[in-house]
């Protein structure tokens, strides 16, 4: 089974008030007030003088457990939000892959699952490694884009971007952290601009997102109670407060330390609040806990992985 | 008993009814079109086709007509349902005095 041999993610310590994007977008005040008061926004996390390249670096140098192993990695994925995140003919994942020893390696991007690709790719590099046979092989998925276009800046009504990375090394097995179940859950009837779907959209939100978390928790044979913690997608506070009064879950479990300091680290969100997580005491050896995203765009998808620590 | 109950029982009638005519009176300017026939039972966003956003630009809209601050942390989808519970919302949910 899946696991994680090692998870590190890097947010740049710049950071701007959402009212610096707002007020570029148009938004109302309004809808500003909206966003800090109801949603809890504050701040989105920025690095004004990096490119994607340099987020992506970051992530990696902190990646301890790369360290000696470069060239048992088979596969390198960059799990993305977008699927243009640089403009051409740039290609940054290629370019930190050479840089850390990693040239060697099949590179390629994963998405359409729009903020929940990177769970995608996890289940994209385990079943990959697994179906190679190599007990001792490797795959890294990163993530982490820059919110270089007024799409890639906000989720309409739901959150803004804040610029991060992660890095995650990848094994078909192992001890720690293994993967339990997978669930997700393709809406491709959302891929419309109708405006009473998306209406329906939001009143689905939760309740898809819950039963992804559900449905990944019974395939793991455990219960909700078992959970000792959920990592979450950073689009909002009240999203999850939600997602919670549907799953009966405390919502002091759901890690959402960050939703108001970095805003919406697209993919890199469940990395970057295992860090959290992990600094915090909150994963336990042994204890089961959830990284759980919903993806909007052309479509909506909700996922939700179970793993052990 | 539920939270929500809890809150339910402690509210003021009065206060709920007055509550339910600011509602009627914003309706029509956070939907952007005329609004009729809105009573406390009408579907805000089955009916009205009131969106997640627009329904908390009411909540504001109303904190300043009224000039009060209302505590949205708890404010869930359910209490969308119709004019007359976000009514009961509100008056359960008051930082200041009516």
């Amino acid at each position: 089974m899946t696991a994680l041999v090692g998870v590190a993610a890097w947010v740049p310590p710049g950071r701007v008030a959402i009212e610096e994007p707002a007020g570029r977008l148009g938004l109302s005040g309004m809808q500003v007030k909206i966003f800090r008061r109801y949603h809890r926004l504050g701040e989105v996390a920025r690095d004004p003088d990096g490119e994607l390249r340099d987020l992506l670096r970051a992530a990696l140098e902190r990646l301890d457990a790369l360290r000696g192993r470069e060239h048992l990695v088979r596969y390198v994925l960059h799990a993305r939000t977008f699927p243009t995140v640089v403009p051409y003919p740039h290609d940054p994942v290629r370019q930190v892959c050479e840089e850390f020893g990693l040239g060697h390696a099949a590179v390629f991007a994963v998405g359409h699952h729009a903020c929940a690709s990177g769970l995608l790719a996890l289940d994209a590099a385990g079943r990959l490694l697994a179906a190679d046979g190599d007990p001792e092989g490797l795959a890294l998925v990163l993530t982490g884009e820059k919110a270089f276009t007024a799409e890639a800046r906000l989720v309409p009504d739901t959150s803004f971007f804040g610029e991060g990375a992660a890095a995650c090394l990848v094994a078909a097995q192992g001890e720690r952290d293994r993967l339990l179940a997978y669930a997700t859950e393709l809406r491709g009837d959302f891929d419309t601009d109708d405006p009473e779907t998306a209406l329906e959209f939001q009143r689905v939100y939760a309740d898809e997102l819950a039963s992804a978390i559900t449905a990944a928790v019974a395939r793991a044979g455990l219960a909700m109670e078992d959970v000792g913690v959920i990592l979450p997608h950073n689009v909002n506070r009240v999203a999850w407060h939600q997602v919670c009064r549907t799953l009966g879950y405390p919502r002091e479990r759901v890690v959402l330390d960050n939703v108001a300091t970095t805003g919406h680290v697209f993919c890199a969100d469940s990395f970057v609040n295992y860090r959290t997580a992990q600094d915090r005491g909150l994963l336990r050896q042994g204890e089961p806990y959830v990284m759980a995203a919903a993806g909007a765009g052309r479509g909506a998808t909700f996922s939700a992985m179970a793993f052990v620590h | 008993m539920t939270e929500q109950d809890t809150a339910a029982s402690a509210v003021d009638p009065a206060l709920r009814d007055r509550l339910v005519d600011s509602i009627r009176d914003l309706l029509p300017q956070v939907l952007k079109r005329e609004v009729t026939g809105v009573t406390a039972d009408t579907a805000l966003m089955d009916a009205l086709g009131l969106s997640s956003t627009t329904g908390l630009e009411l909540v504001l809209e109303l904190e300043e007509r009224l000039e009060l601050e209302i505590s949205v942390e708890e404010l869930g989808r359910d209490d969308f349902g119709t004019v007359g519970s976000l009514a009961e919302y509100v008056a359960g949910n008051l930082l200041t005095e009516a």
